[in-house]
């Protein structure tokens, strides 16, 4: 797991923990304990919603760290800023990775669905909530391996990425067609300045 | 400090590298443990009303984040973006570590920030530094002006100080021939425009640009049009032609009549 600190925010959104996690294999039943605690009602709901009170994010769909972490510095801005376009932060962050402005398509697209395995988890928080704490909440939730971020670059999906966001046919990748590592690179500056400037997005 | 938002703290803690009419150019960190980003900070203008101000300041920001992302798209090297804050005028984008061309050229060095009189390197010796001879540096312009009119994307205002040499010491190249890439920068007078007139105009600013900084600029400014020239392909000969026109004239279209 990895942690960031911006220390620009306010400290109840500053601290930012990463982690992926391989060989997941509840995330359907995940899916559907986060959309059940999202209306449970009582002490037990906010318990509930506490528990899974993380992005998850289909890993297949991020380039890289810097991809990340874009979305979730645009999210913590948005939220700086009263600016959410969705009900939380972390929602921001998925709505952020998506090139449209679809909601429901940016969650069914880069949350977590029955056919992953593979999962990246934030948690945004103030630093009062130590690494370790975090980490312990995460593993209560997802059942997989912990990985190392180095292992994205097997489990990135470039196709899927590339229909997403429109890039077929683009010159920029056409140009790079031949060298695959050279057409990762380029795939992967485009779709992270895209999440930058999503918020001016014409 | 009266004003506490997000992207003020950043710009505090940030350090200023300089400073123009219409913004403060700084570098500094989004988080400390990543990679430098560059933040362009258009300040507001007292002198506009401040209703005024913040349309255009947001147009701008906005405006200069979606020509870069249009000329990534396009293939044309330019730093990415990192960060957008339009309603404060804050354009964070990716640290480009290297040297600009009018530094790299001969007597374009030195703005004279504190270099003091001893020139430290020759130009030759820089270029040396980064693999190229000025051939291959003007042919590598070319080939990145060409490549962004043909996105339609004008500059606006190609001088010498708007392109940047990545330093090969902290850039891996993907082409074994070229051990840097030429990348240009600052797009905040960018348009898109199909005219010729525009591409014609965009390449004559920079014919002058090169002619009031570099001495014998002649043959490094022909050596770049040749490559341009290859690059574009059939668009050049009504190009020339307009550029030929435009040279007559000066850059202003007479509107009488």
């Amino acid at each position: 797991m990895e942690s960031l600190h911006f220390p620009q925010f306010d400290p109840q959104i500053s601290q930012v923990s990463i982690a992926l996690f391989t060989k997941v294999s509840n995330a359907g039943a995940l899916k559907l304990r986060i959309i059940a605690a999202a209306t449970a009602e009582g002490q037990a709901g906010d318990v509930e919603r506490e528990a899974v009170n993380f992005a998850f994010i289909d890993a297949r769909l991020i380039t890289s760290k810097l991809h990340l972490e874009t979305a979730v510095c645009q999210a913590l801005l948005a939220a700086s800023q009263d600016a959410l376009r969705t009900r939380t932060v972390h929602s921001e962050v998925l709505y952020n990775l998506n090139p449209t402005h679809n909601i429901t398509e940016a969650i069914r697209r880069y949350g977590v669905s029955d056919a992953n395995t593979d999962v990246i988890v934030v948690r945004i928080d103030s630093p009062e909530l130590t690494p370790e704490a975090v980490l312990k909440k995460m593993e209560a939730v997802v059942v997989g391996t912990l990985s190392p971020f180095s292992d994205l670059e097997n489990i990135t999906d470039w196709a899927s990425i590339k229909k997403y966001h429109k890039l077929n046919g683009e010159l920029a990748i056409t140009e790079a067609a031949k060298d695959p590592q050279k057409e990762h690179a380029v795939i992967d500056k485009i779709v992270t300045s895209s999440v930058a400037m999503k918020s001016v997005m014409s | 400090m009266a004003t506490t938002s997000a992207s003020m703290r950043l710009i505090s803690s940030s350090t200023l590298i300089s400073q123009g009419a219409e913004a403060k150019v700084y570098k500094g960190y989004l988080t400390p443990s990543g990679s430098a980003v560059l933040l362009k900070y258009r300040f507001k203008k007292t002198y506009r009303h401040p209703s005024l101000d913040t349309t255009l300041t947001k147009a701008r920001v906005a405006g200069e984040a979606r020509a870069l992302l249009k000329c990534l798209r396009s293939g044309v090297n330019v730093p990415g973006i990192r960060m957008v804050d339009a309603s404060e005028g804050l354009l964070g984008i990716e640290w480009i570590e290297g040297k600009s061309v009018k530094y790299l050229l001969p007597s374009g060095a030195d703005d004279g920030d504190g270099e003091g009189e001893v020139p430290v390197e020759s130009p030759s010796q820089t270029l040396e530094h980064f693999g190229i001879s000025v051939d291959t540096l003007m042919n590598l312009i070319g080939i990145e002006i060409a490549k962004m009119h043909l996105a339609d994307i004008i500059h606006g205002d190609l001088t010498t100080s708007n392109m940047m040499v990545r330093d090969p010491a902290s850039f891996t190249s993907l082409d074994p021939k070229v051990p840097t890439e030429l990348v240009l920068i600052d797009f905040g007078l960018s348009y898109h425009s199909t005219l010729v007139e525009d591409k014609a105009v965009d390449l004559y600013v920079l014919e002058r640009a090169f002619a009031s900084t570099h001495p014998d600029s002649e043959p490094m400014f022909a050596g770049m049009l040749a490559a341009y020239e290859k690059q574009v392909g059939k668009e050049w000969s009504a190009l020339r032609r307009r550029l030929d026109e435009v040279r007559l004239r000066g850059r202003k279209r007479s509107m009488v009549g």
